[in-house]
């Protein structure tokens, strides 16, 4: 096991670079190319979007190395912040970590869904004549909502953070519709109308922080809109104003996070988005509205103590709730989604104690439910491409027929139940040290009980689906097989990262220590 | 220029006005009626606007975009859209003689409520000053009746109205709150609504295709 413990850092010097500009124009860009150039082209479209994901993985990777070894000039001291426009846009090791999460996961999305869509079943569904139009404007919004995610990640300034996220609500809100039918559109009518609403929420909050930080008389001119400067002020702003601020951010950026009471809009969505966007959403999007929490609210805990229990117990409760909704579940789709309110609820209780321990176990199961939650996505896809089946129990026996995707169901099954050797054990056994850390052994109890209930609600539905003899002899049960290379080649690489975090957990401890120190905020 | 050059008397009728504009937006079941009240606020808000532009110029920017998103484009698509689909309101949730008492009560009490306690939401000194004061309650007051649309409503383009009015009052309050924001970031705020409201009436055309109703309480493939 890791020796977790605060490495000595220096506040990290600025270094202005063009890379954080970059990541989020690029892909922007790309999608006017792709409607531009791609109306008739299936494999431009293609080939724009894969190259465009491709370069923001490698620019989110460049980044991480950068806040982890970069070294400034004159400088001994390994580590930087990259900053463009005016400290406008920066990049820590905490954007780096949610920049490598959009980068790594839609890449292999990117990569899956170029399959998964052109699947004739799928296709007919959208109906003869609209999927032709729909594959180009399909990819288009998908590196947008890359670009979107990333500008999201990489922005400092507090009302364009809430800018980015409602454009990743505006570019995924068609996608979520996708199919265009009675599901689709019910989804997508839901999936846009609560989260703009929630958002609104968090703008509201954005604005009254501003306020506050520019009422402290220390910050000028643009100064109080950075989230960096407010940070250095936060003491000075009284707390009444920073909960009524806090409130509306809670709310706001909760609800796109999928945080249990504000998560209704998710089941749906998740559930009825093409998957390659289920991958999205519930691997990259809810963490980086998780990450706008984090990063705003955590400036607060010092001066409103009560703040980091009553996040914990909203934690607990969604991590609950999630669990006992995904026990009940009959649809594979909508059980991942349940499990996603679920883990957002440990990463939120991690974060939430404000203390460098809970801020990494925090940080790090947002990492691993990243990739694990990306993973199961991805089989269940497998799963429906091969079968056109949702309903676990119309499903069975598909073990025989599909190894590989059973095999990674399986891993990302006991990974996401937080069963060793896997990463999930890793970072819920540091949330449950956080929290007992801290004194809130009520939360302890919720959250191991929780991780029982998932093993539960994960396990029985694989035995059924892989292992167990259908209900009926399904004709399409009886004629699936192994999916596409190009569908099985992600679901690998992500369930061998899954095992490989899970036994070297220190791989990710450079960019994790640093990421947990800015959001540390209490205890020593 | 100081704040007291500002028309205290046209502000104050302003801000009033746009009150009632909500709760006919709200209120009135004929939907292009609510999209007139709605357009009618929108106009409201840039003259608003523009007599705060006095002592602060930047607010002109702040009300030419308004004039364009707020006061043509929004209310284009509104108009554009119950043409095509049906003109008249799915009955709401509470009939008209509770909803004129609920509404009013939430005017009266949220207006109070935010006017007494503006140092609690906006700590700085300008926010305290009678005619900014006057702007952050009825921005509040515009806020929660959106709200109270979006939650008493079942059509789905009240809903969609009620969302614009919960951007309204967030927008107002900027003129109070964030006297200095940058443009690109006005820019960003403003421009968002138009596309939401394009996106929803879009895929809300395509929910009346499909399910032949606004009603959102007839949404019902997707339970638990």
């Amino acid at each position: 096991m890791v020796s977790i413990q605060a490495a000595a850092v220096a506040p990290a010097a600025g270094m202005p670079s063009l890379l954080p500009p970059t990541v989020f124009l690029l892909p922007i860009v790309a999608g006017f190319v792709i409607l531009a150039g791609g109306r008739r082209h299936h494999g431009f479209c293609r080939a724009i979007a894969l190259l465009t994901a491709l370069a923001v993985a490698v620019l989110a990777g460049w980044m991480a190395w950068l806040t982890v070894r970069g070294l400034l000039p004159g400088s001994t001291l390994p580590g930087v912040v990259l900053t463009a426009w005016r400290d406008e846009l920066r990049v820590d090791a905490l954007s780096a970590l949610v920049m490598l999460v959009i980068g790594g996961v839609g890449l292999l999305a990117t990569l899956y869904s170029a399959t998964y869509l052109e699947h004739q079943p799928l296709l007919d569904r959208v109906g003869v004549g609209r999927a032709e139009r729909r594959i180009a404007i399909f990819y288009a919004l998908l590196v947008w909502f890359l670009g979107t995610m990333s500008w999201a990640a990489v922005t400092n300034n507090i009302v364009m953070l809430y800018v980015a996220v409602e454009a990743t609500t505006l570019t995924s809100g068609l996608l979520v519709a996708f199919y265009w039918d009675r599901r689709g559109l019910e989804a997508g009518y839901k999936y846009l109308m609560l989260l703009t609403v929630g958002i609104t929420f968090a703008l509201f909050g954005c604005v009254v922080i501003y306020a506050a930080g520019a009422a402290t008389g220390q910050l000028h001119g643009a100064q109080p809109l950075l989230i960096s400067r407010v940070r250095e002020v936060a003491s000075l702003i009284p707390a009444r104003s920073a909960l009524v601020g806090v409130s509306l951010l809670i709310v706001g950026f909760g609800m796109k996070a999928g945080l249990a009471p504000f998560h209704p809009w998710l089941p749906d969505a998740h559930a009825e988005a093409p998957t390659p966007v289920s991958v999205l959403l519930s691997g990259v999007m809810i963490n980086v509205a998780l990450y706008a929490l984090a990063r705003t609210v955590s400036i607060f805990f010092p001066a409103l103590p009560l703040l980091t229990v009553f996040l914990v117990a909203l934690g607990s409760f969604s991590m609950l709730l999630g669990a006992v909704m995904a026990l009940v579940q009959d649809d594979l789709k909508r059980l991942l989604a349940y499990s996603s309110v679920s883990q957002m609820g440990y990463v939120l209780a991690g974060v939430a104690v404000g203390t460098y321990l809970g801020a990494f176990g925090g940080l790090f199961h947002l990492l691993n439910h990243a990739l694990i939650k990306a993973l199961l996505f991805m089989a269940a896809g497998a799963v429906i491409y091969a079968t056109g089946i949702r309903r676990v129990s119309s499903l069975g026996g598909l073990a025989s027929r599909m190894p590989v995707t059973s095999a990674c169901f399986i891993i990302g099954a006991l990974a996401i139940a937080g069963f060793p050797p896997f990463n999930g054990f890793m970072s819920k056994l540091t949330v449950y040290l956080a929290l007992a850390d801290s004194g809130l052994w009520w939360a302890v109890g919720i959250a191991v009980f929780t991780s029982l209930v998932t093993l539960v609600a994960f396990v029985r539905p694989a035995m059924r689906v892989f292992w167990a003899a259908p209900a009926s002899p399904d004709p399409a049960l009886l004629a699936s097989r192994e999916v596409p290379v190009a569908l099985w080649v992600p679901m690998v690489v992500l369930a061998a990262v899954c095992l490989l975090l899970g036994i070297a957990p220190g791989l990710a401890h450079g960019l994790l220590d640093r990421a947990a120190v800015l959001i540390a905020t209490v205890g020593g | 220029m100081s704040t007291a050059d500002l028309p205290v008397e046209l502000i104050r009728t302003l801000s009033m006005t746009l009150v009632i504009t909500s709760v006919l937006a709200v209120e009135t079941r004929r939907l292009r009626f609510a999209a007139t009240a709605y357009a009618a606020q929108a106009l409201l808000i840039v003259a608003l606007l523009t007599s705060f532009a006095r002592v602060n110029p930047s607010l002109y920017w702040w009300a030419a975009t308004a004039l364009l998103t707020k006061a043509i484009l929004i209310p284009y698509f509104l108009f554009r859209f119950i043409d095509r689909t049906q003109p008249v309101e799915v009955r709401p949730l509470v009939g008209f003689g509770p909803a004129v008492v609920v509404a009013a009560a939430l005017i009266l009490g949220f207006f109070r409520l935010t006017h007494t306690l503006v140092e609690l939401l906006a700590p700085c000194g300008l926010a305290r000053e009678e005619t900014f004061r006057t702007n952050l309650a009825v921005a509040a007051t515009v806020f929660v009746l959106g709200l109270y649309a979006l939650l008493t409503r079942r059509d789905a383009i009240k809903t969609v109205i009620g969302l614009c009015l919960l951007e309204n009052g967030v927008h107002l309050s900027l003129v109070s709150l964030a006297p200095d924001l940058s443009e690109t970031a006005l820019f960003g705020v403003a421009s968002e609504v138009v596309v939401t409201v394009f996106l929803l009436l879009y895929v809300i055309e395509g929910v009346y295709r499909e399910f032949g109703t606004t009603d959102t309480l007839r949404l019902k493939e997707l339970q638990w």
